[in-house]
């Protein structure tokens, strides 16, 4: 040999001696099954082969291909992220990462497993109990996610995709905030929030100051999309169920004029008394054009929340200008939550039948987790059922018709 | 953890000590045959991240953060077994994306070929293979244990000082780059994490440019592994103190009242050398810069120690010259430690090293991979 390889591969001697160290993703876990599938990669449920022997969602970001061939390309903005910020943090109302694995030019990002989200309880009282979730489990889910929130945002983190398929419940009944794959620090940023990500929260969950084209934006959207979670638990549906309207083809952001009514239609068309900011707003001319609408917060709350001051603490989370809607921190404070009945660690202790059944994984699929080099793994296969979340897949599907079918999504650009 | 500096992965697992650090140079201390050629890579290199990060237009703190990752690789690996080209390319990638200014793969393999393609580098077969750029990231991002999020000290800088004026620029700079700061964000920044105190440093005009500057200057160094970067921002603030005349003489002023040291705003006449428009603007009390960093709740022989590192490199890097005709023009008039030392020297260094090293790796005298202690042969040689 000679030196030339200096040249041609510099970084063999690395190389070698990285690999010869690393261990693989089959060597410390056994796949149990398929979770569910989105626009990232797909999530596994694994055991560790170690003694704990305990169980883990595995979401694996997918390898880019140039042909056939699965190459190196560089880890995304969202995995860097995602990565970045679980590396930082630790709270009890937050999915744990355990570990991240570099693997065969795939990034898995191993993470405590959690059985169900709030997605599963709405569409198991939705289709199954065809009940209301009780006050007590409702208080809880809320309490908890709030409590994570808080811890979130005193990182000076914000989520920016709190829904209801991407907030956990473990088999304890403990509320666990997941996918950072949109969040972002906002302390001292070198760059505008707006300049990376033109469009953030789904549209069912998006502040009316995101719809009506802010560019600076701070916790308040967070805390916005709880309202719309806290709404949706209680009613078993999307309050503000709009369509969302698409970017044309110079990726301009539209007017989101069908999910502003849906919004007007409850809680009124917004005055500059409530939002002073309002009328500087991009999007105010065109908001002048809507119909008016007044506030019936209060009559959509009688038969849904059936508690004044349930009532209340929407209202609050509701309030048009984010300078005056309720911090994470005020909401906890908030009497709802000090009146019986009171919120519980375990959310579902007053009444275990309403917690969802498991999680159901498919084992057909489980061993595309570790692509051979023959046959990398295929992107063509499609679940039904599955979602663009971690969680949102498994036994339940997203009711898709009509004007509800991308609801959920999120379009992500830049 | 944006605030919370002691919960951080970076002072958990990131912050190592001088033997930690050694041990890290063990190998590349084997095949350089002056050690001190050592401390001038750690110059090199920084440079030549500064260099590929303004070509690609990062921020001051992403070229920071990616200086930071450069240092935490080699925490864990030798120069002589690696390619350091292709981790600076990658971390400057990396730092990008984590400090959320990315910039795209092909644009970081393109500037870096055109920088260290040429002189003084000269690297003689840079990849132009997207890919090659990205499987380094892999595995950077794998030896950085996933650990992205950087502490810096300029952030205490700020939080520490206010300019009086004429630091408009600086100010400027730093509202364009903290964006939407001021929409809700800093009202809530929460308590100093390095202690209690109060109130903010007033620096003359430039004063605390002098100070950014020299917090820029210490990732030359390894401080960034050594110290928290609190620690470093009020060194560079201690050294601002001593260095910067304008910030010095308010300094000395106060020290020449007698009253230093006993409140942070020290009322006092101005000295009679002073002249007298400068006196006229004097209305308000006196605040002594030094007693104002003794109040801060920090170790200060620790400061006084993190800066004597500081003039430390600077020392090195007085004699770390760009141009080598410079070095020429004075071969002399210095002794033979104090010689003048180039990147083209460094560049023909490093390569030796490596070669030598690759040597070694294939052809072991024993079977098994043997370095040679050139150190020791040396020792040998001369007793």
């Amino acid at each position: 040999m000679d030196a030339s390889i200096l040249q041609n591969d510099p970084m063999r001697m690395y190389r070698s001696k990285r690999d010869a160290t690393r261990r693989s993703v089959s060597s410390k876990y056994s796949i149990l099954g398929f979770i569910s599938s989105g626009t990232y990669g797909r999530v596994y449920k694994a055991q560790s082969l170690g003694e704990d022997a305990k169980i883990h969602a595995i979401k694996k970001f997918k390898p880019d291909k140039e042909g056939d061939v699965i190459t190196y390309t560089g880890i995304s903005q969202s995995a860097i992220r995602e990565i970045a910020l679980n590396r930082e943090i630790d709270h009890e109302n937050i999915v744990a990462l355990k570990e991240v694995i570099l693997e065969d030019k795939s990034i898995y990002m191993v993470f405590e497993f959690a059985e169900h989200d709030f997605l599963q309880v709405i569409q198991h009282h939705a289709t199954t109990l065809r009940t209301a979730i009780t006050q007590p489990v409702l208080k809880s889910l809320i309490y908890q996610l709030f409590n994570g929130l808080i811890y979130l945002h005193s990182c000076h983190i914000l989520h920016r995709d709190l829904k209801p398929a991407n907030i956990l419940i473990n088999a304890q009944g403990v509320v666990k905030i997941g996918d950072l794959g949109l969040a972002r620090l906002i302390y001292q940023p070198l760059q505008p929030l707006f300049a990376g990500d033109k469009v953030v929260v789904t549209i069912w969950y998006r502040a009316p100051e995101l719809l009506m084209g802010a560019k600076h934006y701070n916790k308040a959207i967070d805390c916005w999309a709880v309202g719309c979670v806290m709404a949706e638990l209680a009613s078993l549906r999307p309050i503000f169920k709009g369509e969302e309207a698409k970017l044309d083809s110079k990726k301009n952001v539209p007017f989101q004029r069908d999910q502003l009514l849906k919004i007007f239609e409850v809680l009124g068309t917004p005055e500059e008394n409530d939002w002073p900011g309002v009328k500087d707003m991009i999007e105010y001319q065109n908001m002048k054009r809507l119909d008016p609408y007044t506030n019936r917060l209060y009559e959509w709350c009688q038969t849904r929340v059936r508690s004044p001051s349930g009532y209340d603490l929407l209202r609050q989370l509701f309030a048009y200008d984010p300078d005056n809607r309720l911090t994470a921190k005020e909401a906890l404070q908030h009497k709802w939550f000090h009146e019986d009945p009171y919120p519980t660690w375990n959310a579902f202790q007053a009444a275990q039948q309403q917690m969802p059944p498991h999680r159901r994984i498919t084992q057909d699929e489980a061993p595309s987790m570790v692509p051979l080099p023959a046959a990398p793994f295929s992107h063509t296969q499609s679940k039904p059922g599955s979602s663009t979340s971690m969680s949102g897949g498994g036994p339940y599907v997203v009711p898709s018709g009509g004007n509800g079918g991308n609801g959920r999504k999120k379009q992500r650009m830049g | 953890m944006a605030t919370d500096f002691w919960a951080s992965s970076q002072y958990k697992r990131w912050i190592v000590d001088r033997a930690t650090l050694r041990q890290a140079r063990a190998d590349d201390l084997l095949y350089v045959e002056d050690p001190e050629h050592l401390d001038f890579l750690a110059i090199y290199f920084a440079e030549v991240v500064g260099k590929l990060g303004k070509k690609l237009r990062l921020p001051q703190r992403a070229i920071a953060t990616a200086t930071v990752f450069f240092r935490r690789f080699y925490l864990k690996n030798s120069y002589c077994e690696t390619d350091p080209f292709i981790v600076i390319a990658a971390c400057c990638y990396v730092a990008a994306k984590a400090e959320e200014c990315p910039v795209h793969i092909k644009n970081v393999v393109g500037d870096a070929r055109q920088i260290f393609c040429h002189d003084p580098y000269n690297v003689k077969s840079f990849t132009s293979d997207n890919s090659k750029l990205a499987e380094m990231e892999f595995y950077l991002v794998d030896d950085l244990e996933c650990d992205l999020t950087v502490f810096h000290p300029y952030r205490t800088l700020l939080a520490l000082c206010k300019s009086v004026d004429g630091s408009e620029d600086l100010a400027a700079a730093q509202e364009e780059e903290a964006g939407e700061v001021g929409t809700g964000i800093a009202a809530d920044d929460g308590p100093r994490y390095w202690g209690t105190g109060e109130g903010q440093l007033e620096l003359p005009p430039n004063g605390l440019q002098t100070a950014w500057f020299i917090v820029n200057d210490t990732y030359r160094s390894e401080l960034c592994l050594l110290y928290p970067p609190h620690l470093i921002a009020i060194a560079a603030l201690y050294l601002t103190c001593i260095f910067h005349p304008a910030t010095h003489e308010t300094v000395a002023a106060v020290l020449a009242s007698g009253s230093a040291g006993t409140t942070a705003s020290a009322a006092v006449d101005p000295p009679p050398r002073r002249s007298s428009r400068q006196a006229a603007e004097r209305k308000k009390p006196v605040q002594d810069p030094l007693a104002f960093l003794a109040e801060l709740n920090v170790s200060l022989p620790l400061i006084a120690t993190i800066a004597q590192e500081i003039i430390a490199m600077y020392t090195l890097w007085d004699r770390y010259k760009e141009d080598a005709s410079a070095a020429d023009a004075t071969p002399d008039s210095r002794g033979d430690d104090e010689a003048v030392v180039t990147p083209v020297l460094l560049t023909a260094v490093l390569l030796k090293m490596r070669e030598a090293r690759f040597q070694d790796m294939s052809h072991p005298s024993s079977g098994r991979p043997v370095a040679v202690n050139k150190m020791l042969e040396r020792t040998q040689a001369a007793g």
